[in-house]
């Protein structure tokens, strides 16, 4: 049965994709060039509901309001107005907070 | 005015391709096509338009909406140039365009916005960055396709996107930019490149609010909301069918309305709701597919139905809520790809006995796995479980969910997630040719609705929205010329009889017809998951063929015993009648498909073959015995 099942696979395509190391270092880099110099502070402001854990090795919510741009920019895609959090697209699906909108 | 040209002397002509049929089965016969999608088509519709010297007066300069509103005697009729069923991107798409040249009727069964679109989270996929290529689209789709897909339909779509889209954003659409000025591209599974465009994650609803905009400011297109359409009108004109309008009930009003149209535009959406547990909204009751499939309209593919394998399991939740969910709760794949482990009821883990890469491997292995747990184990639903992960990295990456389950109460960051999976979108559909015709003259279709040839055995991410895009534009000119060339006779009206509203029937009699159509419903769509689930054999799939048989028969006998006419109508039996014609549909074709492919997955048949590489076609044929459900609500035979 395993092998059944998943032989038809081969041509199925999912990109469990790269995004943990890239947003990683990402983030650090945010740190560094934060203008308030303070990363605690602007993670609570963020993230007001979550316990102000130190700042995780993977994509926290990675918010572009709080750079002090007047854009809505996230600097780690580039992206204006986009959706707030890590990549939707990073595990394949289009997800928002775990919940899954197109496939 | 124009002249009366009675459609039993229409000038306009196509050849019906004669297909090998099988026979009969009930209503419908199942085979291949012959030839590859576009050719097979093309020649199939020959349509020559009728010389407009030959036809008289009616080259309508004179657009009908003035017509309409100086001649409403009769409020009961309606006369619009262009008719749209459905109020989703295809069907508003292609009424702004068409408002261009004449009048246009936009029937919704609820509010303007409810349907699939607005639920499109995702985005649209177009080529749209200089280091992605149309081929390369067109591979990731054909691919994605499982190689079913029709090639040239592929290269059209992928090549007309990025002006769509385009188009979309001068009707005010605002999708997500860089800093460069450029569209903010995503990359989605399956596509090789970043190529999908958003707004935010909540795209359809910005496009549907873009569209919805400008067709409420169009003083050509007018809103019919909460008319339930119920069936097409259509007449014989020697071989061919021609369509010519559809009844619908005001729902709020309970008034039968009928639309008399030289051109009908279906773009009715999907069906999800067959399966008990759908993302798709309630509307989504494949109306559509059942109205042309009596209208004598080609039907394809209906075999493949794509399902997500984690939509949160009411059912598996401490606390039930009174009020059932309108559409599924998916968990994505970040679950699993964080660490969330699947299991059984039991507390074992599954997926290693299905896959080496256990959770990690590929949702349709991951939804097949699952499937074939609940069908072995005859249980409602799975457990994913992230607990064992730190609580703060669970809540700050999954509010959504944590918040949902905790209103059910479960806390995801101590016990597992009760998940089940759920129906999503339908790949087939109304065959619909390059220009979104199909084989009734006059008809044409565009988005969920239609089975185009895009997606082919499974559809790949994004490309949904556009394909309605696509289809809903191409429709336009063919339907232009159409309206122009053929004539409209404004007795047609009269052609066909009325459904009625069940006045005569007493209070209590509609309610007991209610509550079992409501249970009969509930049935159907336990049937269909257990019977034509993810995974499917010769022998579940006959046996949900007798039970949906029966089934029918045991719901049409009561109405009727208890006083319902055949020509009465009512939102829930009309809704109830789609069901069953489509959930048939999907069990022929599947029956039909002896390999399995892409979406379509059968034990008895568990390895693609070459020789089936075929799209699954179901014809109408009139059949002696039929049901209710199976024929136009005017077209009943007399008792």
């Amino acid at each position: 049965m395993a092998t059944n099942l998943s032989r038809r696979f081969s041509s199925t395509i999912v990109t469990k994709a790269e995004p943990l190391a890239r947003s990683a270092v990402n983030s650090v880099g945010r740190l560094l060039s934060s203008s308030t110099g303070q990363s605690q502070p602007e993670r609570e402001n963020a993230e007001v509901k979550y316990d102000g854990s130190a700042k995780q090795d993977d994509d926290g919510a990675e918010d572009g309001e709080n750079d002090g741009d007047e854009l809505d920019l996230n600097k780690e895609t580039g992206e204006i107005g986009g959706p707030k959090g890590p990549e939707p697209t990073r595990y394949g699906d289009w997800e928002k907070n775990g919940r899954c909108s197109d496939f | 005015m124009t002249t009366c040209i009675p459609a039993g002397t229409g000038k306009l002509h196509f050849r019906v391709r004669d297909f090998n049929a099988q026979g009969c089965r009930k209503a419908s016969w199942v085979t291949f096509s012959e030839l590859s999608w576009s050719r097979g088509v093309s020649k199939f519709l020959q349509i020559q338009r009728c010389n407009s010297s030959q036809s008289p007066i009616n080259e309508s300069s004179k657009p009908l909406r003035t017509i309409t509103s100086s001649s409403l005697r009769d409020d009961s009729t309606k006369f619009f140039d262009f008719t749209v069923i459905g109020s989703g991107v295809a069907g508003l798409r292609y009424a702004l365009e068409v408002a261009k040249h004449g009048s246009v009727a936009v029937i919704t069964k609820a509010e303007p916005h409810e349907s699939n679109t607005n639920y499109a989270q995702g985005g649209v996929s177009a080529v749209l960055c200089p280091s992605d290529s149309v081929e390369s689209h067109v591979q990731d789709t054909i691919v994605a396709g499982a190689y079913l897909c029709d090639e040239e339909t592929v290269r059209v779509v992928c090549t007309e996107g990025p002006e769509r889209i385009r188009e979309l954003i001068a009707m005010g659409a605002s999708f997500d930019h860089g800093e460069d000025g450029n569209l903010h591209l995503t990359r989605e599974g399956g596509h090789s490149h970043h190529r999908i465009v958003h707004a935010a994650d909540m795209t359809g609803k910005e496009i549907e609010r873009a569209l919805l905009e400008a067709v409420i400011k169009d003083p050509n297109i007018f809103m019919f909301q909460h008319h339930f359409a119920i069936d097409l009108l259509t007449s014989q004109d020697g071989s061919e069918t021609v369509c010519l309008g559809v009844d619908t009930l005001n729902t709020e009003t309970l008034e039968v309305i009928r639309f008399i149209s030289k051109v009908t535009l279906l773009a009715s959406g999907g069906a999800g709701q067959i399966y008990p547990t759908t993302t798709n909204p309630p509307v989504a009751t494949g109306d559509g597919i059942a109205m042309a499939h009596r209208a004598q309209a080609v039907v394809s593919n209906m075999e493949f139905v794509q399902f997500h394998p984690t939509a949160l399991a009411d059912e598996g939740l401490p606390v039930k809520s009174t009020k059932a969910r309108g559409n599924a709760f998916l968990i994505t794949e970040a679950v699993r790809g964080d660490g969330g482990i699947l299991y059984n009821l039991d507390m074992e883990r599954f997926m290693p006995l299905y896959d080496e890469r256990a959770e990690l491997a590929t949702r349709d292995v991951v939804a097949r796995s699952i499937d074939d747990q609940l069908k072995k184990r005859n249980e409602k639903y799975v457990l994913l479980d992230i607990s064992h992960k730190p609580r703060d990295k669970i809540l700050s990456h999954f509010p959504n969910i944590a918040a949902e389950c905790l209103r059910g109460g479960l806390d995801i960051t101590r016990q597992p997630i009760p998940v089940v999976p759920a129906a999503h979108y339908m790949c087939g559909g109304v065959r619909a040719g390059l220009q979104g015709e199909t084989n009734v003259q006059g008809l044409y279709v565009a988005g969920e609705v239609a089975c185009t040839g895009l997606h082919g055995a499974n559809r790949l991410a994004s490309n949904s929205l556009l394909e309605a895009l696509v289809f809903a534009r191409r429709a336009v000119q063919p339907s232009i010329d159409h309206m122009k060339s053929s004539s409209l006779d404004f007795s047609a009206s009269n052609w066909w009889s009325r459904p009625v509203v069940p006045m005569s029937l007493e209070r209590n009699v509609i309610n007991k017809i209610l509550t079992m159509t409501r249970k009969v419903r509930k049935e159907l769509q336990s049937i269909m998951w257990n019977y034509v689930g993810i995974v499917r054999s010769t022998t579940r799939l006959e046996a949900a063929e007798q039970k949906i048989h029966d089934l029918e028969a045991k719901w049409e006998d009561y109405l009727f015993r208890l006083g319902w006419e055949p020509t009465m109508v009512g939102l829930e039996a009309c809704e109830m009648r789609n069901f069953f014609c489509c959930a048939k549909m999907v069990v022929s074709s599947a029956l039909a498909r002896h390999e399995s492919r892409g979406l379509h997955y059968t034990i008895d048949f568990p390895h693609v073959e070459e020789s089936e590489r075929l799209p699954t076609i179901i014809f109408p044929c009139s059949s002696v015995k039929s049901t209710w459900s199976s024929r136009q609500l005017h077209n009943q035979p007399m008792c």
